[in-house]
């Protein structure tokens, strides 16, 4: 789209919704009553403080213990990072051989999204026992958690692929390289994108879910640690975090979408 | 216009005599209820340099016989060849393909489509980029050089498809009904471009189309296939003078041309 109808659309968009409360304004409106409960239902007795730490306790007690939460925080995202590798890199490889071989998709494909449908959660205990409760599970928890979604977009996206496009380019010469690298990528690139943005909120679930049933650091780690010994406002403060963690993510599959949209008649359609 | 000398110098290697030779060819198909014959025993032969039609009923295999032509599928029997060379695989050099404009890769400019098959065989950046506006402004196109397939109307679309397969540059272009999704009045201005373009680049054209009108209007001969499996039912010289007009349409020896060309499609025996 050329960048005057792109400013013209917002330009009217902006216009109409002027009149009206924006759905930013309302954004913030119901982030503010969500932050206020929190404050207030605690304080006023609505719920137990041992249930529900009030947010200005919550901030005061995180603050007062910044270090060890952000040493803690440190281990969740070089895990996390770790785990993205094994998620979205392993994924992307896997599913690029399964959506592109025959053999490989008709064998393999049913058996990955079968696996992708159970809760992998129950099978932690016996992944601990073999490789112990260090970074090295949480990190191959994570990173199989997500590699599923994001090897099953994938190979969707690169299966969907406009057989004409490809018709095309070989009858101009394209080398099988060509034709993955020029047609088979761009053309699963939306799809890829959703698998980017589902496998990675998948990936931090798996490493913050295998901290908390078993690890030695992380936030995970420190939110049941601190819930065994009723500490409700460091629990809330590491959920809290655990928040922040979920955000930036988001914040930087969105940037991705972005710049894969400027590529697209239609922008990427996600969750 | 100034030929892309390196193309033109991988041709020379490829021998002079450019007539493109369908010999005995028979192509089966194979489906879930057993082979299934798609065009049995054709032979023709295009001229260096003609505009060749080929019509027939819905599913007579002209589009099989196109892909063999194009070197994307391979005849069960006979050989295809230009010059000596026989053709098993696609020759870019020597033979393109248009598509219809749906062929267009949605993540690339004009310019980068109509590129696209120089790029791919290597050709340098400069080179491809000054080849590919030269030819986007003889369709006309130039201002919309940098404009996505989706910003542009379809009759613009199959001007860039038009152009992407001159710009490849074989010497002999397949046209797969290129104008099937085109209004009228889009249709016919096309055609009118074509011959012009075809007439600067004398370049061999095999142009499959549904419609008649098309066919006697821009063709030096047409070959009528029978309904499958597909055979050729005659070659119709097209005695027309050229350059082809308007007029030309009205005239007793149009029309008669058109009315054998339906006939022998419909069948003579029925009523």
């Amino acid at each position: 789209m050329s960048k005057r109808s792109q400013s013209n659309q917002t330009a009217r968009a902006g216009g109409r919704k002027a009149s009206f409360v924006g759905p930013y304004v309302l954004r913030l409106i119901c982030l503010l009553a969500i932050l206020s409960f929190w404050e207030v239902a605690p304080r006023m007795e609505w719920v137990s403080p041992v249930m529900l730490a009030p947010l200005s306790t919550t901030v005061v007690t995180g603050v007062s213990e910044l270090a060890l939460f952000g040493t803690n925080l440190a281990v969740t995202v070089g895990s996390l990072l770790l785990a993205l590798v094994i998620a979205i890199g392993g994924g992307a490889v896997a599913g690029l051989l399964l959506g592109a071989v025959k053999v490989l998709r008709e064998t393999l494909l049913p058996i990955m999204s079968s696996i992708y449908a159970v809760p992998l959660v129950v099978v932690y205990p016996v992944f601990t026992a073999w490789v112990g409760i260090g970074a090295e599970s949480k990190v191959l928890f994570g990173g199989i958690y997500g590699f599923f979604p994001m090897l099953l977009a994938t190979a969707a996206g690169i299966q969907t692929v406009d057989t004409r496009y490809m018709v095309a380019a070989r009858s101009m010469g394209a080398t099988r390289p060509q034709l993955i690298l020029h047609i088979l990528l761009p053309a699963a690139l939306p799809s890829v994108i959703s698998g980017v943005r589902i496998g990675a909120a998948m990936t931090a679930i798996g490493v913050v879910v295998a901290e908390m049933m078993a690890a030695t650091a992380g936030i995970g780690f420190l939110i049941t640690q601190n819930r065994t010994m009723f500490n409700t406002a460091e629990v809330y403060f590491g959920v809290f975090l655990v928040l922040v963690l979920a955000g930036a993510i988001d914040w930087a599959v969105r940037s991705l979408e972005r710049r894969a949209g400027a590529w697209y008649p239609h922008k990427v359609k996600t969750l | 216009m100034a030929r892309l000398t390196v193309v033109a110098e991988e041709r020379d290697r490829a021998g002079g005599d450019a007539n493109l030779q369908v010999d005995g060819v028979t192509h089966l198909f194979e489906t879930v209820d057993g082979p299934l014959m798609a065009v049995t025993d054709v032979s023709f032969t295009v001229e260096e340099g003609t505009f060749v039609g080929l019509v027939g009923p819905s599913g007579c295999g002209k589009s099989s016989l196109l892909q063999m032509m194009a070197g994307l599928l391979n005849p069960t029997e006979g050989r295809i060849l230009i010059g000596a060379d026989e053709i098993r695989e696609p020759k870019p050099a020597e033979i393109g393909v248009v598509f219809q404009e749906s062929s267009l890769l949605p993540w690339k400019t004009a310019r980068e489509n109509v590129e696209f098959p120089l790029y791919l065989r290597g050709v340098d950046r400069a080179q491809r980029e000054k080849a590919a506006l030269e030819m986007l402004d003889l369709v006309g196109l130039g201002e919309f050089a940098e404009r996505r397939p989706h910003e542009l109307s379809g009759g613009m679309k199959q001007r860039v498809a038009i152009a992407r397969g001159f710009c490849q540059d074989p010497s002999i272009l397949l046209m797969d009904e290129p104008f099937a999704a085109l209004d009228e009045q889009t249709r016919m201005t096309l055609g009118d471009e074509l011959l012009q373009i075809w007439d600067r680049h004398k370049k061999t054209v095999v142009f499959v189309t549904h419609s008649l009108t098309e066919a006697v209007y821009l063709c030096d001969k047409v070959l009528v296939m029978s309904a499958r499996p597909g055979r050729i039912l005659k070659e119709i010289v097209i005695t027309l003078p050229r350059p082809r007009t308007y007029e030309m349409m009205a005239t007793e020896t149009f029309g008669r041309l058109r009315a054998e060309i339906w006939e022998l499609i419909r069948g003579k025996d029925r009523p």
